[in-house]
């Protein structure tokens, strides 16, 4: 029984290390620029050229309230209407996995 | 007396032979970019150890750019023909005619890889009575998402990576594996040289002293054979350019003489910081 435990334990060690190593290998990657149309195109992916599709994208204002979700494309990019004022872009994939872009470092 | 002809003539075959090594250089600073922009890039038919003589290019076949991001992502081609302008290159102590392609912002500005190849018009070679044709790729990244930096674009001759050409340490491993029409070539005959000159951008030129020095002809120009699967791995000991060349690895004709088609490959060298 004991043997079976451990055995058990290995099992379920080596199923966590397998689902969670492609996790921990790459990194999240976000950018975005000014279309200089009213509007702004953001593109997301990761270091290991995985997609980032359905990724959630959040649009804040100055004051950090939401102005706007959706999420990135198939083709892993957005397009999105220009806010008036100060505000930030947020690639939002999980914990660890967040990337702000502030509107003053998105340019044409 | 014969037998100092001999020697001579020996002597200046060896010793002549790395000038023989032509490279087609495509070159811009750099190629891993946080951000895209505009970008200048310069075209070259040139030596790059020693720096010397500038060979005329003949006018532009192909120069085209694939982008892709990301694993999946499409791959987009964009001709890059009708930005090209013809420059007078300046070596050491020779000029010669080569082009400069100064690209607006649109065109590198996503992130992913940016495969740029260049199909010079055949060079002719007095020497060899031959034609050249060098088809030519260099490839950078934007903002760290991969994309088709792996990928075989089916030319007649080609490198394709096995490793970044744009992230290597200096102290690094380089490999490829050469191709025509995206096959591998079996026991190719491979070519190194390092970029001895820094480029000048403004001035198009090579600029000032050498970089290294080399002990003996045969470090100038490194000569190496692919396996038989068409592979090969080059050692990357300094920061900076390092040009693959694979010769003959097919042929055509043009103007009623032979042309030699060869692929080369720039790799960009960092230091650890």
């Amino acid at each position: 029984m004991k043997t079976r435990g451990y055995l058990f334990v290995c099992v379920l060690l080596t199923g966590i290390a397998a689902f969670a190593a492609p996790a921990a290998a790459h990194t999240p990657l976000f950018s975005c620029f000014d279309n200089g149309d009213g509007t702004i195109f953001c593109e997301g992916g990761f270091s290991d050229g995985s997609s980032a599709a359905g990724t959630p994208i959040l649009v804040k204002d100055g004051s950090g309230a939401v102005l706007l979700k959706t999420e990135l494309t198939r083709n892993s990019e957005v397009e999105l209407e220009k806010p008036a004022g100060a505000y930030t872009v947020v690639f939002d994939g999980g914990d660890g996995h967040q990337i702000e872009i502030s509107g003053s470092q998105i340019f044409e | 007396m014969k037998r100092f002809w001999l020697i001579a003539v020996v002597l200046t075959l060896l010793v002549g032979s790395p000038a023989l090594a032509h490279y087609q250089l495509l070159y811009t600073p750099l190629t891993a970019l946080e951000r895209g922009g505009e970008m200048l890039l310069k075209l070259v038919f040139t030596h790059p150890f020693e720096g010397g003589h500038t060979m005329d290019m003949a006018p532009v076949q192909e120069f085209y750019v694939v982008h892709q991001r990301g694993e999946e992502g499409e791959p987009r081609k964009t001709d890059l023909k009708e930005h090209l302008k013809q420059i007078t290159w300046t070596s050491q102590g020779h000029a010669g005619k080569a082009y400069e392609a100064r690209l607006p912002a649109r065109i590198v500005r996503s992130m992913g890889d940016y495969v740029f190849v260049l199909v010079p018009g055949p060079y002719y070679e007095p020497a060899d009575e031959e034609y050249i044709q060098q088809f030519t790729k260099l490839m950078l990244n934007v903002g760290g998402v991969p994309g088709n930096w792996h990928q075989p674009l089916g030319l007649p001759a080609e490198i394709v990576p096995l490793d970044k050409p744009y992230a290597n340490w200096t102290g690094g491993i380089f490999r490829g594996v050469v191709m025509a029409d995206g096959k591998p070539v079996p026991n190719a005959e491979l070519e190194i040289e390092y970029l001895n000159y820094t480029p000048d951008m403004e001035k198009n030129a090579f600029a000032g002293k050498p970089k290294i020095e080399a002990p003996h002809p045969a470090f100038e120009t490194i000569g190496i054979r692919a396996n038989n699967r068409g592979e090969f791995a080059i050692g990357l000991p300094k920061a900076g350019w390092w040009g693959i060349a694979a010769l003959g690895v097919g042929e055509s004709e043009f103007d009623g003489k032979p042309v030699a088609r060869e692929a080369v490959l720039w790799v960009q060298v960092t230091d650890l910081p």
